[in-house]
């Protein structure tokens, strides 16, 4: 586990070294996460100004609704944002080099790309959505309970992109299974009650974009029950499991290409 | 080492039916072996060349002994383990290096990715330094390993490649290709190293390459595979020995002499004075050269075997007959 963490924190440092050698790249970075943070800003604006109720969620619950959504989203993308770049260590064989080496694959093909100046656009995303929840939000376990979601949410961000590598392997596709993969979590980016059955329960359980992106606020908000909290686990361990196979399934197929 | 017990892999590829609606629901598949039932073993602190012609199997091969693709049917074992389990005590043992492929950081110094590899392999940092040192020494480039990797040539790069898959001394290194699009000064910088850190390290080394020089240089043992099979197994001294049949005697001459005097001898491969060459039959050589010596003013006089490229050519064109 040491070993793990001494290699994920070298890959986050080069990354970032990497990042940093192109000073006009750090510019343009910078102001794109700038601009990204204004329009965000700007759109919870406009909302607040237009609407008072949406679906029988108040504006603030909705705008909570919207900054956690923001939150995983953001966690993820620097998480993974190495799987974005997976398809062409695929296509060049590069892959090949990276199987043979002495620590689980993920560790670079899934989490080797993470930048910590990255993590400091986490850091206004964190102070609004506090300013949001504090009008709003009961102090009592469901604080407690809205961690554990958080953290069941990422592990499901990790099963879907595990499953993006394994059709990259499969298909040398990546890119567009991540679009449709960022397609879909975009439907959370409000609570699930708007979206009319069956696509409500098929993107809570089904395919648990719900879970992901909507308990965590449930929960916060103290509108989450018990039952629900417990198959968010069972839902969630068992797209790991599907994730993991289809990624031991891909392995043995995988045929290094371009050599 | 090694174990190798019919091993086949057989790809599978789609075919095209230039028809859209088939090709996306109706998708025919055509399967391709590229290593039929191959079998052979390894022992420790050997230097093996595998050769053969594009396709023929050579890399597909090393990909299932090292754990990348997982065989269709057969056995093997490396270094008493199964390699597509890819345990971290097995992977530890192994390097694979290829000239195709790069696995250095692009956009920093060499001595980043060298850190790295330090840190992978957990690398005690004293070994990690006198190895570096070490590898840097053979091969001349202690300058090189601060400069960004996108800055060096392609030569200076695999030396740097080669360092890098080599810092954790493992038992046993294949090598795929690693001279291909060198110079030839490159490439005979890298046989030196391969050399000098197989009898130093003692490691086992398995070799493909398309420059048959490589191989001349560094295997003493050679399977050369085609089509998926193994055709041939054995010393390099004994393939040349068997299918070199002709000999190649160079001439060094004192004086210019008349063509009509040299073709007494027989037809020369070629004569640009004071360069004389006869090919001749490994049969017909001490005659030859009792009537060069008699006829011929030189100064000197060598007798060589046929260019491995030939004596392979002569393999290939007489197993093609059989």
């Amino acid at each position: 586990m040491k070993h793990s963490f001494n290699i994920f924190l070298l890959f986050a440092k080069n990354s970032m070294r990497t990042t940093t050698q192109g000073r006009l790249g750090v510019v343009v970075f910078t102001i794109g996460k700038i601009i990204r943070f204004a329009f965000l800003f700007t759109l919870l604006s406009f909302i607040f100004s237009k609407t008072r109720v949406l679906k029988g969620y108040s504006i603030q619950q909705a705008a909570l609704f919207y900054m956690i959504f923001n939150l995983i989203d953001t966690i993820s993308q620097i998480l993974f944002r190495e799987v974005y770049r997976f398809r062409s260590l695929v296509v060049n064989g590069s892959l090949d080099t990276i199987l043979l080496k002495p620590y689980h694959p993920f560790l670079r093909i899934l989490v080797g790309g993470v930048d910590i100046l990255d993590v400091i656009l986490l850091v206004p995303y964190i102070a609004i959505t506090i300013i949001i929840a504090s009008g709003i939000v009961p102090i009592g376990h469901n604080i407690f309970l809205f961690f554990v979601l958080l953290i069941n949410a990422i592990w499901i961000a990790t099963s879907f992109h595990i499953l993006v590598l394994a059709l990259g392997i499969l298909t040398t596709e990546v890119d567009h299974t991540i679009l449709i993969y960022r397609d879909l979590t975009s439907l959370g980016r409000f609570p699930m009650a708007i979206y009319q059955e069956p696509i409500r329960t098929i993107f809570t359980f089904i395919i648990p974009i719900g879970i992901m992106t909507s308990f965590p606020s449930q929960a916060l908000l103290g509108m989450l029950s018990w039952d629900k909290f417990l198959i968010s686990f069972i839902l969630s361990s068992i797209l790991f499991i599907v994730a993991m196979t289809t990624w031991n399934f891909a392995l043995k197929q995988y045929q290094s290409w371009g050599g | 080492m090694i174990t190798v017990k019919n091993i086949t892999k057989v790809y599978k590829s789609h075919i095209r039916q230039n028809n859209l609606f088939k090709d996306m629901f109706f998708r025919q598949f055509k399967e391709q072996t590229a290593v039929k039932n191959v079998s052979f073993s390894i022992g420790p602190n050997e230097l093996v060349g595998f050769i053969g012609p594009n396709g023929a199997g050579k890399t597909t091969t090393l990909k299932m002994l090292a754990g990348i693709l997982y065989p269709s049917s057969g056995s093997l074992s490396v270094l008493n383990q199964n390699p597509f389990e890819k345990k971290r005590g097995f992977l530890k043992q192994i390097a694979f290096i290829m000239g195709q492929r790069n696995q250095l950081i692009w956009d920093l110094p060499a001595l980043d990715t060298f850190d790295l590899q330090r840190a992978i392999y957990e690398i005690d940092e004293l070994k990690y330094k006198k190895t570096r040192s070490h590898l840097l020494a053979i091969l001349q480039c202690e300058s090189l390993m601060n400069k960004p990797v996108k800055t060096l040539s392609l030569g200076e790069r695999m030396k740097m490649e080669f360092i890098a898959g080599l810092l954790h001394t493992p038992k046993l290194v294949f090598l795929d290709e690693p001279t291909i699009g060198l110079d030839i000064f490159s490439q005979e910088a890298i046989r030196e190293f391969i050399k000098e850190y197989q009898e130093t390290y003692k490691s086992t080394v398995i070799l493909t390459s398309h420059y048959l020089e490589d191989v001349k240089k560094l295997a003493k043992r050679l399977i050369i595979i085609h089509k998926g099979t193994i055709m041939y197994d054995g010393s390099l001294k004994n393939i040349i020995e068997q299918y070199s049949t002709e000999k190649r005697i160079k001439i060094k001459l004192n004086e210019t002499v008349s063509e009509a005097k040299i073709k007494t001898i027989g037809n020369p491969l070629m004569y640009i004075y004071p360069q004389l060459i006869f090919s001749v039959k490994r049969s017909e050589l001490p005659e030859k050269i009792k009537q060069i010596s008699q006829s011929l003013p030189f100064s000197d006089l060598t007798v060589e075997d046929a260019s491995i490229e030939e004596v392979i050519k002569t393999f290939f064109s007489e197993n093609k007959k059989k």
